[in-house]
């Protein structure tokens, strides 16, 4: 990596093109195109060619779901919420959409896990919890928790107003 | 095309989505990354070993601990897969869609890698819990999932190393105000377009305004359904432009990838690490539940040994070329006994220490002049699948801790933990701990 001697402002304008970047750069590619290689080689080497096609639709199914579904849900809400609450504290909004992305995170990963024991698993000793009720335990606990912290700054913010209003008298 | 890609663009900025927070999200994601394709590689090759290799026995709880770490570190990727994506989604609305022919495969590189990191994620969590609704094998195809998204990361970064390098620093980012500073053109060329489209429309707007507050007339509402989203976005961004809002909502963001991240991490670690057992809300497996208070992965029941392992002339086979004796449950038992605590640790990131009493692995191969530098082979009663026949190299035959268990945590083993017999060696992963044994030759 070379050091840039530049000021700030030099360093945003000026294209980036030092001789050391442009080499880790070339390695990075080529190191790259070869791995990519190697897997799709271990790819045909392991796996029948019959499965291809479900491969390839579980794949492009990724990128869909994501994509198309996850992503824009998440910028139609951020941007419902950013228009309806100009008049709340951005402390307040982020402190709730942070609650609401922590829990839907966390059930990402528990509903699979929900869905499977629905379905049987191999045996007694795998999933043994109840998921579900620990899941809408879990969200209780992020309601209360975010309540409070939102609670808690509202207080602290008005305490704040009082003091510096009775400062000024 | 043009402007429905700009409209989109628009509609996915925020103040947490610019090249500092995919800078910070993508260093970690990467670290992560690179852990589970370390840890993964161990995992793979104790496996599947090349005939040169040999690997350490000690400490115990090597295996364990790095099979551990490969799962949590899997898990935690979730959420920063989820922020890194979230971070750079505006990227996906570039005009024109492609600028250069290279430029095909540096998006082609990012379809690749966002197609099989998410996939990678999605299969080897539900793994975890031995659920596999999808129509192609889980382990060959997270193996060779690994090495291309390791490659695309690595075309990736080389693409946007310059923005990485400029973005770096928070103080390289962010101006005093703590408004993010907009990388130049060269940088970024679609960032630059959009920056410049937007700009004309302000003044477009402005001088519109103009004109209109010198004539008197209203300004006219904005017209069509396009328009009218246009303009919901436009004013739904407003709050954007103030420094203070900016930074509390990329400071909730980042909150929220972390506490995401750790909640992840903490309620479900403690089925491979014991300092998390207390917090384990979530993880498929929990310490202690299980015959012989340690859990399973195959029961006697699905290898249908329930017959072949209760038989009463069952014996063990131990050969060494011409040299072979039989040893029945009696004769082991009364054979001098060793005891000591090893980890039981699955490939599927669960683990836990078992206290294992039996005969010593090296003393039973004494009884047939078993040399020391020799492969051992391992068959278990079970008649069909992957880990019937066990392989088991010198480093692991010859270690003193390596037992052929009868008993587990003070009771005889249970069927399902492989009664009458079945080995125990340090440092390896569960599914080599063959069960149910009955043959042991010298190779």
């Amino acid at each position: 990596m070379t050091t840039v001697k530049t000021t700030r402002t030099d360093r945003a304008a000026a294209p980036i093109a030092g001789r050391g970047v442009r080499v880790t750069r070339g390695v990075l590619i080529v190191v790259g195109i070869a791995l990519i290689g190697l897997g799709g080689y271990v790819l045909t080497e392991t796996v029948s060619p019959t499965r291809y096609s479900g491969l390839l639709v579980w794949l492009i199914g990724s990128v869909i779901v994501h994509d198309a579904i996850i992503a824009p849900v998440v910028v139609a809400v951020g941007l419902a919420v950013r228009r309806t609450g100009r008049r709340v504290p951005a402390a307040v909004i982020a402190l709730v959409q942070s609650a609401v992305v922590v829990g839907v995170v966390l059930s990402m990963i528990v509903v699979p896990e929900i869905v499977a024991k629905a379905k049987g698993p191999k045996n007694d000793t795998v999933l043994p919890f109840d998921y579900a009720s620990r899941l809408g335990a879990m969200w209780v606990v992020i309601a209360v928790v975010t309540a409070l912290a939102v609670a808690i700054y509202l207080v602290r913010t008005r305490r704040q107003k009082v003091r510096e209003s009775t400062d000024q008298v | 095309m043009r402007s429905l890609l700009f409209t989109l663009r628009l509609a996915a900025t925020s103040p947490t989505r610019n090249a500092r927070t995919a800078t910070v999200l993508g260093r970690l994601l990467g670290i992560a990354f690179l852990v589970c394709l370390l840890t993964g590689l161990y995992s793979h090759f104790l496996q599947e070993p090349a005939e040169w290799m040999r690997f350490p026995t000690r400490p115990v709880w090597l295996y364990q601990v790095s099979q551990g770490v490969h799962i949590t570190a899997g898990i935690a990727c979730i959420p920063l897969l989820l922020g890194k994506l979230h971070a750079v989604f505006p990227q996906l609305f570039q005009y024109p869609p492609v600028r250069h022919p290279v430029q095909v495969l540096e998006r082609a590189s990012i379809a690749l890698f966002i197609a099989t990191s998410v996939l990678q994620l999605v299969t080897g969590l539900l793994n975890t819990f031995q659920y596999y609704p999808w129509p192609f094998p889980f382990r060959q195809v997270h193996f060779a999932l690994s090495f291309v998204i390791i490659g695309s990361l690595a075309i990736h970064i080389a693409v946007k190393l310059p923005l990485i390098t400029r973005y770096w620093r928070a103080r390289d980012s962010y101006d005093a105000d703590g408004a993010f500073v907009e990388p130049a053109g060269s940088l970024d060329p679609a960032r630059a377009e959009f920056t410049a489209t937007r700009e004309l429309t302000r003044r477009r707007e402005a001088e519109e305004a103009r004109v209109v507050s010198s004539t008197g007339t209203a300004p006219p509402r904005p017209r069509g359904l396009v328009g009218r989203i246009v303009h919901w976005i436009d004013t739904a961004h407003e709050g954007d432009r103030d420094p203070h809002r900016a930074r509390v909502s990329r400071r909730g963001f980042f909150g929220a990838v972390g506490v995401a991240t750790g909640g992840a991490v903490v309620l479900t670690a403690g089925q491979s690490f014991t300092a998390f057992e207390p917090f384990n809300a979530f993880a498929p497996r929990q310490r202690g539940i299980g015959p012989n208070d340690l859990p399973i992965n195959r029961t006697a029941a699905a290898a249908r040994v329930l017959e072949s392992a209760m038989a009463p002339d069952w014996a063990l086979t131990v050969s060494n070329g011409d040299r072979s004796r039989s040893f029945s449950a009696d004769d082991l038992t009364a054979m001098t006994q060793d005891e000591g605590d090893l980890p039981i640790s699955c490939v599927e990131g669960w683990s836990q220490t078992g206290r294992w009493r039996g005969v010593r692995l090296v003393d039973l191969m004494a009884t047939v002049g078993a040399p020391a530098d020799r492969r051992l082979r391992f068959t278990s009663l079970e008649e069909r699948g992957g880990y019937r026949v066990m392989l088991m190299g010198s480093e692991y035959a010859t270690d003193p801790a390596t037992l052929i268990a009868l008993e587990l945590n003070g009771e005889r083993l249970s069927i399902d933990h492989g009664y009458p017999a079945r080995v125990i060696a340090p440092g390896r992963p569960g599914v080599l701990q063959t069960k149910w044994l009955t043959t042991i030759e010298v190779l």
